[in-house]
């Protein structure tokens, strides 16, 4: 230890110790003395498992790559999120007989003691805006607006019986991402890069990239650590200006400088580690040190520029913005790399017919466009990159939308539009191991409930840990005496799905 | 009703006579001996407590025989076990007031047996026949007969071959012959038409109000849910099964070829035909185990920026990927060496190095995949990859490798997947590739979407 970090730790020392009164003393000493009681107690327990005593969470970075339950297929997961919830009823579900009933009044039936969300009194049924084809070898049918990924249909695995219970955008997303409709839990991408590491030590193991213009409703948390330590957070990346705020060097600062600034700082928190042995000082010093690697490589891979040119026609990017086509060319970047997880995030789906943007024959069809390149030319780019059958693709949205035309306050709404819906609603998924060209799950003739093959976003939680070799029921954290997971009480592998 | 309400006391009840009794008879035994002599006082109480307790665990366990939900023989033989252990502990007491030493031996040593009997019949009557056993290492496992596979699902008796299995795997647990829950069984046709104690379970011809159906059929969450949480689940496929054979009728005798049979039903029927648990054994992987790797041999090239990890937390089978540590130093190579009885997956993306780390890579006889795209390899280091007669996954991406360098993996009847896009293969090559591996998909990618002029236009209301 070097005579100028000793005095940095002195220094600490002090400052704490200045904090410490004698009123502190006395109010400490109740719960404080307990508390060691107690710990001397389990301090027998090997409470976290570690074979050589007390530092072995300081000597072990938090990111290196572990070992799954079993060998997984996939190695890394690209999840898109259409955020907003797209309409399967004009993309993916194909319900002939309801256009037959389009413009009709929707049966009391199917209205008694049903939520939704905005839809008040009788609203009319409204027939697909759309032209559906069954498409390649499986026969899968996709719509007009797709015309790109009815090229590959024969790559995806179609789960059209996904059911929620929560038609509000925010706690759906956060259902779908952290196991709850509530916050402060851990989203799925913390899980798997708690139970995985990473397999680059310069990139954080869990990026999130949004399209730009609006982050999800449930906010940040769709993609924060919880109760896991917050080295596994997602990790926003931004594609134009600096990718990771506040990583670049200020100016006059060379990187040795940094480095010798960064190191004497560790070796505070390591000495603070020592003393209080929390799990969260880990967590720092491992991120201060990401932080130093990323310097260098992270404006790297974050830079699509370098791509030659047929790429960039493949997936229709615009260099300069921030937008979904670059987020999806920069997702395949970082999942070569080694990034276990990329997250993104798009918006503008939420078609109630309010307004153009948000209108099925408007908005929708724009989205549809803006997106449908650069998803199929994810396949097929991971494809030929040898890439595909270890990185699993997921596509889909919070929950789906309602066979009847939205009636907002009981009256006609300007443009097109359906209302939130959850009780069917359809994801797809592709590679790491999951079937080609296939269907899971049914939904009755005019697409309003699911009749088979159901399944919640705990089915698709445990399937995506499943293809990385977890067993969802066994990765656990213990927090509040407990151990959690991220499928709780729930869940099931959709085996049906899985190749 | 009262009296169920009373019942449902029973299994807790009957702890107490089993604790108490054999206090009575542990003191009884200690009494003996010098030391403990002053016990003796305690135990006539200890018995009398006993035979209260017995006396109250029969007249609950009673009431709850009136649930008809047991087997008969076992819940019988139960019953008048239960009603012998009351009367022996109260016979307990009345020896031990009487100081009568001799004989209050032998009531112990009888009530031991029976309290350890009466215990296990109980046990199989809640948890079902064999339940002591059934985790016990070597014990076999009822609940793990998976369907035996038909040999000709069309020529098959629908309920005898069909049905009667799936109800036997996932149902006769609590509705056949040990337990009767609810009052039914399913382990013939006569008890199935008969029903439960609400009524009947199947109306034939229509699936959709058939209780055994609905049943099967609800949210797992929900109470009504059958089988129940925790409990092997109906699959897809056997509910679609179950559903089709009540709806055309649930006739007992009909093979599936005189049935009507939806296109689905026709697909679920012929997939009975094969084994119902097919272990998709996987190519990329050796079977069998390898000895543990080293430590400090995985640590020091952690130390370079090499992820390497086992594959699972059950396995010493290696992974590794050199994304950050594309230059190698002859340590690296030597540690890598060492490792070549575990390692079976290898990334090296963007490698540059000398033909010695080839011959390294080379001597990795176990690898069974192999990611080298966007590295310096050629033909000659490719040549020396000619040894690696396990490789499955073969990454050339973006490399410099002709198609005469890859011909020399003709032979390599492992390998499955090859990737050659952007390398030197032309698509002249492709044809004589192809026949070269004909097992292999040999991807040379060039993939390109066409044009479609919408993509970048928007739509707009016409104003």
């Amino acid at each position: 230890m070097s005579k100028e970090n000793n005095r940095i730790i002195q220094e600490a020392n002090k400052q704490f110790l200045e904090q410490v009164t004698r009123r502190h003393f006395f109010q400490e000493c109740v719960t404080g003395l307990g508390a060691m009681a107690l710990g001397s107690v389990l301090g027998g327990c090997n409470w976290l498992g570690s074979k050589d005593g007390s530092n072995s969470m300081l000597n072990t970075n938090p990111l290196m790559a572990h070992a799954p339950h079993f060998a997984g297929k996939a190695k890394s997961v690209i999840y898109i999120h259409m955020a907003g919830a797209p309409s399967q009823l004009e993309l993916f579900d194909y319900k002939p007989e309801l256009a037959k009933l389009d413009g009709q009044d929707c049966p009391q039936s199917l209205l008694e003691g049903k939520k939704f969300a905005f839809i008040r009194g009788v609203p009319k049924m409204m027939g697909p805006f759309a032209t559906f084809k069954q498409r390649g070898q499986c026969g899968a049918w996709i719509s007009d607006h797709l015309p790109h990924l009815a090229t590959v249909a024969d790559e995806l695995s179609f789960l059209k019986a996904v059911q929620t219970d929560q038609f509000n955008h925010g706690p759906a997303q956060l259902l779908m991402h952290t196991g709850t409709p509530r916050l402060g839990r851990p989203s799925i991408g913390s899980w798997v890069t708690y139970g995985l590491g990473s397999e680059n030590n310069n990139l954080p193991g869990f990026v999130v990239l949004t399209s730009g213009g609006k982050n999800p409703d449930a906010g940040k948390s769709v993609w924060g650590n919880g109760f896991l330590p917050s080295v596994y957070q997602g990790v926003q990346c931004r594609s134009e200006g600096d990718p990771v705020l506040f990583i670049k060097d200020p100016e006059g600062m060379s990187r040795d400088l940094r480095k010798a600034s960064i190191d004497a700082i560790n070796e505070a928190n390591r000495a603070t580690y020592e003393d209080f042995k929390d799990p969260e000082i880990v967590s720092r010093i491992a991120q201060y040190e990401m932080a130093y690697r990323m310097q260098i490589e992270v404006p790297e891979v974050m830079n699509i520029n370098n791509e030659p040119a047929y790429i960039h026609e493949m997936y229709g990017t615009k260099p300069g913005e921030a937008c979904f086509a670059n987020n999806v060319l920069l997702a395949r970047k970082l999942v070569e790399k080694g990034v276990r997880f990329v997250q993104l995030f798009d918006w503008g789906w939420d078609s109630h017919g309010t307004e153009e943007n948000l209108a099925i024959d408007y908005g929708f069809v724009n989205k549809c466009r803006a997106t449908d390149k650069p998803v199929t030319a994810l396949l097929l780019d991971l494809k030929q990159r040898g890439l595909l059958d270890e990185t699993l693709i997921v596509w889909g949205g919070e929950f789906g939308r309602t066979p009847m035309a939205e009636n907002r306050d009981g009256k006609k709404n300007p443009f097109k539009g359906r209302d939130h819906h959850t009780e069917a609603f359809t994801i797809w998924m592709a590679g790491g191991g999951i079937k080609k060209g296939y269907s899971f799950g049914e939904t009755d003739e005019i697409g309003y409930s699911a009749i088979s093959g159901k399944v919640t976003s705990f089915d698709i939680q445990a399937t995506i840990l499943n293809q990385l070799g977890f067993d969802h029921e066994k990765l656990v954290y213990p927090f509040q005496g407990r151990s959690f997971r991220l499928t709780d009480v729930h869940g099931r592998v959709i085996n049906e799905i899985v190749a | 009703m009262i009296t169920e309400f009373i019942a449902h006391f029973h299994p807790v009840l009957v702890h107490l006579p089993i604790g108490i009794l054999l206090l009575a008879i542990v003191f009884h035994w200690l009494s003996t001996k010098e030391k403990y002599a002053q016990l003796r006082f305690a135990i006539p109480t200890a018995y009398l407590f006993g035979a209260v307790t017995a006396a109250m665990s029969c007249i609950t366990g009673y009431l709850l025989a009136g649930s008809g939900e047991y087997d008969e023989t076992t819940l019988n033989l139960h019953q008048w076990m239960g009603i012998l252990v009351a009367f022996s502990s109260a016979t307990g007491y009345l020896f031990s007031r009487t100081k009568n030493i001799n004989q209050l031996k032998w009531v112990s040593v009888l009530l031991l047996i029976l309290l350890t009997v009466t215990g296990h019949l109980g046990g199989t009557l809640t948890h079902g026949e064999g339940y002591l056993w059934k985790s016990f290492p070597g014990a076999k496992n009822d609940s793990a007969i998976a369907l035996k596979p038909i040999a000709n699902a069309q020529e098959a008796i629908v309920y005898k071959d069909i049905i009667q299995p799936l109800l036997q795997q996932k149902c006769y647990n609590c509705h056949a012959t040990t337990k009767q829950k609810g009052g039914l069984r399913l382990d013939s046709e006569t008890w199935i038409l008969k029903g439960g104690k609400n009524g009947a379970v199947m109306h034939a011809g229509s699936a959709d109000s058939s209780e055994i159906y609905k049943r099967v059929q609800l949210d797992p969450l929900e109470e009504k849910h059958m089988p129940p949480k925790g409990k092997p689940q109906l699959t897809e496929q056997e509910r679609l099964l179950l559903h089709w054979w009540i709806a055309s009728g649930a006739d007992f005798a009909k093979k599936s070829k005189d049935m009507q049979q939806p296109a689905a039903i026709k697909t679920a029927l012929s997939s009975l035909e094969k084994a119902e648990v097919v272990v998709t054994k996987r190519l990329d992987m050796p079977e069998g185990e390898a000895p543990k790797a080293s430590e400090a041999t995985i640590a020091s090239l952690r130390k370079n920026a090499i992820t390497i990890s086992e594959i699972s937390q059950s396995s010493h089978w290696l992974n590794a990927n050199f994304v950050n540590c594309t230059k190698w130093n002859a340590d690296i190579e030597k540690q890598l060496a060492s490792l070549k009885d575990q390692m079976i997956w290898l990334k090296i993306p963007g490698a540059q190095l000398e033909t010695t780390a080839w011959k390294t890579i080379a001597g990795l006889t176990n690898l069974r995949r192999l990611s080298a795209e966007h590295s310096n390899i050629s033909d000659q280091d490719l040549l020396q990859i000619a040894s690696l007669k396990n490789l499955q996954y073969l990454n050339l991406v973006d490399t410099k490798i002709t198609a005469n360098g890859l011909m020399q993996l003709k032979g390599n009847n492992s390998l499955t997947n090859i990737f050659i896009g952007r390398t030197n293969i032309s698509r002249q090559d492709y044809i004589s590739l192809k026949t070269a591996f004909p097992k292999a998909i040999l991807d040379s990618g060039g993939y390109r979407l066409e044009f479609i002029a919408t993509d970048t236009q928007t739509l707009h209301p016409k104003k």
